[in-house]
């Protein structure tokens, strides 16, 4: 087996603490992502999942209680948005994208993409990618493939040609990685390094499996614990000069009885002075110019052996 | 309809049973611990990483997850020790030795004790294998740490691991005191070091822990963890009794939980008579005050 592949995807220890810094002598990293996608299926969104109240709510009344909050604060986040409800609604995405939001992609309708044929899921990211350029006027500079709520797992779908059609196409991110809680670099092929920039991404700070997960009726409301995850990451993270992601959905947190969680950390956060809220696309370029996969992913050589009655 | 008899047998069936295996399993009722010792604390760490995952045939982004403990947590669970001055064991499948060989040598060089955890997560069904993959386990280990390992977290055959050469297993949980698991005649004991689930960082802040559905998932959050397990340190401390804390790089590894435990271990170490040893201390000073009870030769 050639180096790590099928084990790991990136290089064997990440950035000391020490070593990270921030534009301007700013202490963490703070960004918050907005997932536009309503609940859905592996096959991605369909008519059904759009005449759902919850899909309803997210492009409206809590699509409104979640950029007003964050106008309140003064953020700037990255939405993480659908090729097809970009079409949909297209005059709410490009207003999001003139306050200063970032509007990156989220598939062509958040489909799960690791079983499609590299042709098929290219056609869907380009697709995508036109989509968004024509709705907000520039090239989208991430992608994402957040986890839907029926998913068996929390992390997300990819198929073994993601990263290499995201660079193909010219992304200059990937939104979200488990790998490290600081970006890293998502290695496709370790004997060219040929890789992507991945932004961290952990369940634990994701609204969806708090509030009423999976699925109202069957699941547990625990705000509580949601915020306390939130401001245990935070509070480490800032002290340890790194970095901190939250995911946001608006038919979630979006609710009168939810936003004064995220109205209480956002107090919280506030109080943190030097904190950087940078866009998706912001965090990227700086780390791009500062951390260079040339010379900061350290990928070293094997000593894995193949073994007869052994895994490969 | 079951005639009174064929209910007889049903019950001496079960009362066998159950009698066999509580002879299998002796508990040590109250532990000596060396003088000044009131209760023996193990932080122990299931370094597997993403081979669990590799193993089960999980998604890349579950890898991925895994992957944060050899890129990040278990540097962040070293450096944590370290600065307490605590000693703590790694249990390492034997292809994280090849994966993380710089990790492992690390952990080793900071006094903690690096002991088996399979040779890549799984015990093979035939017996040649299993042996065959117990000794590339050992050897993977050596060679980073110029030791032999003594101790295992495995459901490895257990006439095997003493074959083998070790002294103690920390897995099963037939009792939170050390007990000897023996064959039911009392022969083959075999030193067990238990850690309880609740005391596991995996059953509250992992996604999906082997197939759970998702209408199951309590993810929680430091603080409702850090209450339940000071809880239990307070128990035993109270008792002069023995604590394992088993955590995952991947999970404990995370920012927010290494705060956690750091406020745990400095709550700990603000009290008299906390013994901080590896789990391979606390075997041999187990082995050698209370050894297994002699072979007894079953009633004629």
């Amino acid at each position: 087996m050639p180096w790590k592949d099928r084990y790991t995807i990136s290089d064997e220890r990440s950035l000391a603490d020490s070593d990270i810094h921030w534009p301007d002598g700013k202490r963490c990293c703070f960004r918050v992502v907005v997932d536009l996608s309503p609940p859905c299926g592996p096959s991605g969104i369909t008519p059904k999942d759009l005449t759902t109240s919850d899909a309803h709510f997210a492009m409206h009344g809590g699509l409104a209680g979640v950029r007003e909050t964050l106008k309140r604060y003064g953020l700037r986040a990255t939405f993480a948005v659908p090729a097809v409800i970009a079409e949909i609604y297209a005059a709410t995405i490009r207003s999001l994208a003139d306050e200063g939001h970032e509007i990156a992609a989220h598939g062509f309708k958040h489909e799960d993409v690791s079983q499609l044929a590299r042709e098929e899921e290219r056609a869907r990211l380009d697709r995508t990618t036109d989509i968004l350029a024509a709705v907000t006027g520039a090239r989208p500079s991430g992608w994402f493939s957040l986890p839907r709520p029926s998913d068996k797992f929390a992390g997300g779908a990819l198929s073994p040609h993601t990263v290499d059609l995201l660079l193909e196409a010219g992304y200059d991110y990937f939104g979200n990685g488990l790998a490290d809680d600081a970006p890293h670099y998502w290695v496709s092929d370790f004997a060219s390094r040929r890789a992507i920039l991945t932004l961290p991404y952990y369940y634990h700070f994701d609204d969806q499996y708090f509030l009423l997960f999976p699925r109202k009726g069957t699941g547990l409301e625990n705000p509580e614990g949601l915020y306390r995850n939130w401001k245990a990451e935070l509070d480490a993270q800032y002290k340890r000069g790194r970095h901190f992601a939250m995911v946001l959905h608006p038919h979630g947190i979006g609710w009168p009885s939810r936003l004064p969680v995220l109205e209480r950390f956002l107090d919280h956060a506030r109080g943190l002075p030097d904190l950087w809220n940078a866009t998706s696309a912001q965090c990227a370029r700086h780390w791009l110019a500062s951390y260079p996969a040339a010379t900061h992913l350290k990928l070293e050589p094997s000593i894995w052996r193949d073994y007869p009655g052994s895994l490969s | 309809m079951s005639s009174a008899a064929e209910l007889d047998q049903d019950i001496a069936a079960l009362r066998a049973k159950a009698a066999e295996y509580g002879a299998r399993h002796s508990v040590i009722e109250q532990v000596t611990w060396p003088e000044g010792v009131r209760v023996a604390v193990n932080f122990t760490a299931d370094f597997d990483a993403m081979l669990l995952r590799r193993v089960l045939e999980e998604p890349p982004m579950q890898l991925a997850k895994g992957e944060f403990g050899g890129r990040v947590g278990i540097w962040r669970l070293i450096e944590l020790f370290d600065s307490h001055a605590i000693k703590a064991t790694i249990f390492t499948p034997g292809r994280i030795c090849e994966l993380y060989p710089e990790a492992v040598k690390a952990a080793s060089r900071s006094g903690h004790e690096i002991a088996d955890h399979m040779w890549e997560h799984r015990v093979p069904s035939e017996p040649e294998l299993e042996r065959d993959h117990l000794r590339k386990a050992k050897a993977a280990i050596e060679r980073l740490t110029g030791k032999k390992p003594v101790g295992t977290r495995s459901w490895h055959t257990q006439a095997l691991l003493l074959e083998e050469g070790f002294i103690y297993n920390s897995h099963d949980t037939a009792d939170h005191r050390p007990h000897y698991v023996s064959k039911p005649d009392g022969s083959g004991p075999l030193l067990n070091l238990p850690f309880h689930y609740v005391i596991d960082d995996a059953m509250f802040f992992s996604f999906a822990w082997l197939s759970s559905e998702n209408a199951a998932q309590r993810m929680m959050d430091p603080d409702h963890v850090e209450a339940i397990w000071w809880d239990a340190f307070m128990r035993e401390y109270r008792q002069g009794g023995y604590l394992n804390v088993c955590m995952h790089p991947f999970v404990s590894g995370r920012a927010l939980r290494i705060a956690m435990l750091d406020r745990l271990i400095t709550r700990m170490k603000a009290l008299p008579g906390v013994w901080f040893p590896t789990v391979e201390q606390v075997a041999r000073h187990v082995l050698k005050t209370h050894p297994p009870k002699k072979f007894n030769t079953p009633a004629a």
